[in-house]
């Protein structure tokens, strides 16, 4: 017996002592924390009453949303809370209306200056607060008397009293259960934004009310459902970005879809520039709304995601052609016969239809972290409009230019080459004004020097100068603008992002110049390259003439 | 070759099935779920009424960025179908978009059977007989549901 106890009473106190160590707790701690970062909570329709409502109250007024909306720093706010628009001055591109004003934001962590065409009502969010409006005035009218009260919690950013710490309390008493009542109280404007408050409740109410919470959030979440939905891929929006125009789509789905045409999908508005979705923001809202509403879903969403994008995206995925230069929005004409390049054609044509294609490099300068390779490390993706097999087994293909990357990484498959990419795209459009205010306000040159001039010009002169220089060259009957040319590249675009690689595209200068527009980032760089093109042309200095082919071979 | 079916595709198929649109079915092949067998009926007063049209769709690799690949299997006298079956309708050439889908694209080909537009043609016969002779052209129209487009 004493033996038995013994061994029972030390087993016993090892295992309180290890229990009740610091140590032992300290190890432990992390642990959790991982664990609560890897899977976000959802949040409880009772338990979590005041962080729902806190989910679409907005940060100016403290009201629910009232029209919605969604700023480019993703941050949103109601229409009528948005701060008085004043005129900016250096800002010529784009030139529409809208962008001439700007407002300041109110978000401390942003602080930028927002375009007023940038700040338009978020159809999705402001959708998901009229069914969140609806569900709630139907729970209201069934409600019954009993009414849940609310505790505001003192704090120095919500005294209660004339002192920070004032022992008077505040109470609300508001019928529906936690959630309607919480609701109810920030529509009234009674909810700071950043109150806390408690819910005392008898123990005998508790589980009743619990009840009615849990149908009003599952009442919601059933007629949230079809406006959380993305408009291209039809899942559960996962990381959305808000377009100028107002509406939501996945990050990724945006991007495909910019890929190929630069309308919005949805309203089929010109997103006037091709926006640099790396740096866009999330649109911090309705990602926070869908991580406390449905975190389970949208982490299964996000792990079948980044599986796709993996067998992708994975090593050295992408066709390389090494063959010629293109352009983003510009056609390319080839003519295929070698059976190596037949073959990835091929198999373009099974997938997406898109290569990438590389500019040959002759001289095997060295290019970034590859060093001497046989191509210049930046392209442009080019997608497969059509193709036509001749007899003898060659293949004429009509491609246009999607979006310009660089090469990371290549090896070859099948005798051609493949790599894995970066897409190179340009800043975000406030960035781009910001860089043309800041150029144009600097104090102006002495005339002559060509590269401080060209800095100095607006983005919108720098265009006109281009399209100028063209018509003059139009009525010069310039042989680089005959018919032909146009028919295949189009009339000169008024779009400035676009303009330099159609003059590009027609211009018979060396592919080694046209080439500098692969890797800008600024629609304004661009510009400025090509009115140095003009620049040196008109001076008589330079002109290094050489076909433009519009069928290229290899 | 055998990536697997978008949900999107997936999604749009059971949506076509679950919530039918009337007058229009659209049923995938059991060995191609891309692949579509679509049926239009002729919208009433009009002169295709009454007429069934079998018509096959396509839904290549890169939709829904670029449109479905649709054409009659029915032949039909209409100024905007010609002798293939292609169809001249914008939405499935510049002016698609993503945010479309299959439903979309067969209510808006049932509607180009209720409204033909001989000033935007793609069988150039048909349209010349349309603008000079229209009540004639009509009645060619409505012969030829007769003869062709009947259910079987
Ligand atoms: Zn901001
Ligand atoms: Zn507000
Ligand atoms: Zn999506
Ligand atoms: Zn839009």
């Amino acid at each position: 017996m004493n033996v038995i106890d013994s061994v029972g009473l030390s087993d016993f106190g090892a295992e309180g002592e290890e229990d009740s160590s610091d140590t032992s707790s300290a190890l432990m701690r992390p642990d959790e924390q991982l664990e609560e970062k890897s899977a976000p909570a959802i949040l409880a329709a009772h338990d979590d009453a005041r962080a729902l409502v806190r989910l679409v109250q907005c940060q100016l007024c403290s009201k629910p949303f009232r029209l919605p909306v969604t700023l480019p720093c993703g941050h949103s706010l109601c229409r009528d809370c948005l701060p008085e628009a004043h005129e900016r001055e250096h800002v010529s591109y784009p030139d529409i209306p809208g962008r001439r004003k700007a407002l300041q934001c109110p978000f401390e962590d942003c602080d930028e200056e927002h375009a007023t065409a940038d700040c338009n009502v978020d159809v999705t969010l402001n959708k998901i607060m009229e069914a969140i409006v609806d569900v709630v005035a139907k729970h209201t009218s069934i409600a019954g008397d009993t009414p849940t009260t609310m505790e505001v919690i003192s704090s120095w950013d919500n005294p209660t009293g004339i002192l920070p710490s004032s022992e008077k309390t505040i109470y609300h008493q508001l019928p529906g259960g936690r959630l309607i009542a919480t609701f109810t109280l920030a529509a009234q404007g009674k909810l700071g934004y950043n109150t806390e408050l408690n819910y005392p409740i008898e123990s005998s109410a508790e589980e009743s009310e619990r009840a009615v919470d849990d149908t009003v959030l599952s009442d919601l979440l059933e007629s949230l459902r079809k406006e959380v939905d993305c408009h291209v891929c039809y899942n559960l929006m996962l990381d959305p970005v808000t377009t100028f125009c107002g509406h939501t789509l996945c990050r990724r789905c945006l991007e495909r879809v910019l890929d190929h045409s630069l309308h919005c999908p949805v309203c089929r508005r010109t997103l006037v520039i091709q926006p640099s979705l790396k740096t866009q923001p999330t649109n911090k809202t309705l990602d926070n709304l869908l991580k406390g509403l449905c975190a389970e879903a949208l982490a299964a969403r996000a792990e079948a995601f980044a599986q796709e994008e993996d067998e992708e995206q994975g090593d050295l995925k992408t066709p390389l052609f090494v063959c010629t230069l293109g352009f983003p929005n510009q056609p390319t004409f080839l003519r295929i016969f070698e059976p190596r390049y037949r073959l990835m054609l091929r198999r373009a044509m099974e997938t997406n239809r898109e290569f990438g294609m590389l500019m040959y490099n002759r001289y095997l300068e060295p290019q970034g972290d590859l060093g001497p390779v046989h191509f210049y490390h930046y392209g442009t993706m080019l997608h497969i409009v059509q193709t036509q097999t001749l007899s003898d087994g060659t293949s004429l293909i009509e491609t246009r230019g999607l979006y310009r990357f660089r090469v990371k990484a290549h090896g070859t498959r099948d005798g051609y080459s493949v790599g894995s990419i970066e897409r190179i795209e340009d800043v975000t459009l406030e960035e781009e004004e910001r860089i043309e205010a800041e150029e144009t306000s600097l104090p102006p040159v002495e005339m002559g020097d060509m590269v401080d001039e060209i800095a100095r010009m607006s983005t919108h002169n720098l265009l006109e100068m281009g399209r100028a220089f063209v018509a003059r060259m139009q009525s010069r009957s310039a042989s680089w603008l005959q018919q032909r040319v146009l028919d295949i590249h189009g009339q000169p675009p008024s779009d400035a992002a676009l303009f330099p690689y159609w003059f590009a595209s027609v211009l018979p200068i060396s592919d080694e110049e046209k080439y500098k527009l692969l890797s800008t980032t600024t629609v304004r760089a661009r510009l400025k390259v090509t009115a140095s093109w003009i620049r040196r042309i008109e001076s008589q200095r330079w002109y290094a003439p050489s076909p433009s082919p519009s069928v290229q071979s290899e | 070759m055998s990536a697997p079916l978008p949900k999107r595709i997936i999604k749009e198929t059971e949506r076509l099935q679950n919530e039918p649109v009337p007058g229009i079915s659209a049923q995938p092949h059991d060995d191609n779920a891309r692949y579509f067998d679509v049926m239009v009926e002729g919208p009433g007063g009009s002169c295709y009424e009454g007429g069934v049209f079998n018509l096959e769709l396509f839904l290549p690799d890169d939709y829904p960025m670029c449109p479905p690949r649709i054409r009659f299997l029915t032949r039909i006298y209409h100024p905007n179908i010609d002798r293939l079956g292609r169809i001249c309708l914008d939405v499935l050439k510049n002016n698609w978009s993503p945010a479309l889908q299959i439903r979309t694209i067969l209510l808006s080909i049932q509607a180009l059977l209720g409204a033909p537009n001989p000033e935007d043609p793609l069988n150039e016969a048909v349209a010349k007989q349309w603008k000079e002779n229209q009540s004639e052209a009509i009645e060619t129209a409505r012969e030829w549901t007769k003869l062709y487009a009947q259910k079987n």
